[in-house]
């Protein structure tokens, strides 16, 4: 009897199992935990209001949407085997990776299977230089970015020296580098340097720093790390102004640094409470989970735009669905978004932000 | 700039030191890594910065700074050599006959428990603490020493001499020290090992958490991520002191600050853990045993 019982127990297991097909899976992979985990968090939320309509008006291709979750730890490693997951699980496209460094050997993987994936935050231009069909970005990309930093140095500051820091990774070195590149003559780079993610002391480097009198302390990296660092050059008496990327802009970013965060420059994309079309999504989105994560926005429009090029192509079939991806432009809460031929987004205004009372405000157009 | 740079290093290494003693008291007596250790320093610095933010919040820092401070250090310490101690009867006693794998792997384990215990209970995200020193300071001959560093060198300086001076002069030191040179022959003359195993914890957590609340107060940031870099370069201020061997781990962590400073600012920062790596290399290659490691003497 028991023995039968337990026979019994197990082909309900292969039951249970069975049901699961009439869901379409889209895989969302980021930073869930680790040092990056709220990035991930922000993303993760946004995605799921986007799914939650969906659903709510009768999914897609007549199934529901189901997200499964990667957590890539903002760890290469972990990206790549968080992407054969993904493949093994069937999803139908991918929203993420969250980091450069992520998501581009993670496309690899995508690619070979010929999963359409979407990035709402990496910005490093090899992501979309490798000729691949099926990855696409709904952010703007490091070369304009650092261009944008540099021109306004140029020609808003009017600096003449200034200091390259960067975190190592592929979006802080790449953005460290494409701003020196743009700097050119017009500015002296008398420091260029790289720090470790995690690291909390930067005073060594910002010692040897401060004797090279720089006027322009730039910093390609991430909150924490950037938030350390203009901090601690004002307590050891660097006063020279703070530039840098959108990896910094966050709320976090102005707590850690404090007083020291006033007057400190970031090129990131227009806020979206000036756009009118993002009205109702931040309503939405504030109401469910509280302030909006930077990149929040931009997750959302990833998973409308995926879902919309998926009813579009009728079909799972990544290939089509990248097919119409190309082709189709759409009106999401950023505004209209095509992409071109290479994935990136048409149009990509990046501006140039300030720190000031405590709060980030737009503050030059190039 | 470079007394500037030799300052930097030693608030660094004294954090460093704080930290490794930890981890070499238990080695010299258990020979077992306990990779949880860092994770210790890291609930320490959470203790610190939750208690301080509560007596600030009732008021108490207003009136009076060192009470806030003093209550917050001892508490945190409390909560702190508690966790230590449990870390110890749960993870570690129950394999004490084991392999020498058995421990080192629950150690692993309890490491990376307490991280995601300490990312649940307390959140993903950076905790902040607003400044209390301040960045007010001296100026010294061109170099500027905030009085937090000033803090910082003189807790972690006192600390190593009252624990230089427990282990020398009291019973219980006594009794450690014995139980690292033979636990078996100890516990014949009449030492309750599992006592001295307890202390030990409990000592090295203490220790672990004021470098803990030091550092959450020096950069005014905490997350459930700093005890694997502090944990893996105290480990190796450890190693490079000879591990076993208290005063090793006291010079060892200093020697790490001064190296990765000085490194980081005449040659390169982007190899600054290199540099930690690089001499520890060198110094086992000449004298595998550490600096100050070898004979029984030194050790606990």
């Amino acid at each position: 009897m028991k023995r039968l019982l337990v026979i019994l127990f197990a082909f309900a297991l292969l039951f249970g199992c069975e049901q699961k097909k009439d869901v379409i899976k889209i895989g969302v992979a980021g930073p869930m935990t680790g040092p990056q985990a709220k990035m991930g968090e922000d993303f993760k939320n946004a995605v799921q209001l986007a799914v939650e309509e969906w659903n709510q008006a009768g999914g897609l291709l007549g199934k529901k949407i189901e997200i499964i979750v990667g957590d890539d730890q903002a760890d290469p490693k972990q990206a790549v085997s968080v992407a054969n997951k993904f493949v093994i699980e069937g999803a139908a496209g991918i929203l993420g990776h969250f980091n450069s460094s992520c998501s581009i050997p993670a496309s690899d993987v995508y690619n070979r299977a010929g999963i359409p994936m979407i990035t709402p935050a990496s910005t490093n231009p090899v992501l979309t230089e490798r000729g691949y069909k099926n990855v696409f970005r709904v952010c703007g990309r490091d070369d304009q970015q650092g261009y944008v930093a540099a021109k306004f140095v140029i020609d808003n500051l009017r600096l003449k020296k200034a200091a390259v820091l960067h975190d190592k990774t592929t979006y802080g070195q790449g953005l460290a580098d494409e701003f020196k590149k743009s700097l050119g003559d017009a500015v002296d780079v008398v420091y260029y340097g790289g720090v470790s993610i995690g690291e909390k002391d930067f005073r060594t480097v910002l010692t040897t720093i401060k004797t090279k009198r720089p006027e322009l302390l730039y910093f390609g990296g991430i909150y924490p790390e950037a938030g350390m660092l203009v901090k601690q050059a004002r307590e050891i008496g660097l006063d020279a102004k703070f530039m840098s990327g959108d990896g910094a802009i966050d709320p976090l970013f102005i707590q850690i640094a404090g007083k020291a965060s006033e007057g400190a420059y970031f090129t990131f994309s227009p806020d979206p409470e000036h756009i009118p079309s993002a009205r109702s999504f931040i309503e939405k989105y504030k109401k469910r989970f509280g302030e909006l994560g930077p990149y929040s926005i931009y997750a959302y429009d990833a998973a409308n735009i995926l879902f919309a090029a998926i009813k579009e192509a009728n079909t799972t079939d990544g290939k089509i669905i990248s097919e119409r991806l190309h082709s189709m432009t759409f009106s999401g809460a950023l505004g209209a978004i095509s992409f071109d031929e290479k994935g990136d987004v048409a149009k990509s205004p990046y501006i140039v932000w300030t720190a000031k009372d405590g709060k980030f405000v737009e503050f030059w157009r190039p | 700039m470079f007394f500037q740079q030799i300052i930097n290093g030693l608030i660094l290494g004294g954090v460093y030191a704080l930290i490794a003693l930890g981890y070499t008291m238990v080695y010299g007596i258990l020979q077992l890594i306990n990779f949880a250790h860092g994770e210790i320093y890291m609930i320490g610095a959470y203790m610190g910065i939750i208690f301080l933010a509560f007596f600030t919040a009732a008021g108490i820092t207003e009136q009076s700074l060192a009470l806030s401070l003093l209550l917050a250090f001892v508490l945190s310490i409390s909560f702190t050599s508690a966790y230590g101690y449990t870390v110890e009867k749960i993870a570690y006693r129950p394999l004490r006959g084991a392999k020498r794998l058995s421990p080192l792997i629950s150690a692993i384990g309890m490491s990376i428990f307490l991280q995601n215990y300490a990312m649940l209970t307390q959140g993903a995200t950076d905790k902040v603490f607003p400044d209390i020193m301040g960045a007010a300071g001296v100026d010294f001959l061109g170099i500027k020493i905030t009085y937090m560093q000033i803090f910082i060198i003189v807790v972690s300086s006192a600390i190593m001499v009252l624990l230089h001076l427990f282990i020398k002069r009291t019973t219980m030191g006594m009794a450690m020290r014995a139980t690292a040179q033979d636990k078996t022959m100890a516990s014949l003359v009449g030492i309750n090992i599992n006592q001295v195993i307890s202390v030990t914890f409990v000592i090295g957590s203490a220790l672990a958490a004021v470098a803990g609340i030091m550092i959450a107060m020096y950069y005014g940031v905490v997350n459930y991520f700093i005890g694997y870099t502090a944990g893996i370069k105290a480990f190796t201020a450890a190693v490079l002191g000879g591990i076993g061997s208290i005063p090793g781990a006291m010079f060892g962590g200093l020697i790490l600050g001064i190296v990765e400073s000085l490194g980081a600012s005449y040659i390169s920062s982007e190899y600054k853990d290199a540099y930690a790596f690089a001499l520890l290399i060198v110094i086992l290659l000449l004298k595998p045993e550490g600096l100050f490691g070898g004979s029984g003497e030194g050790k606990v």
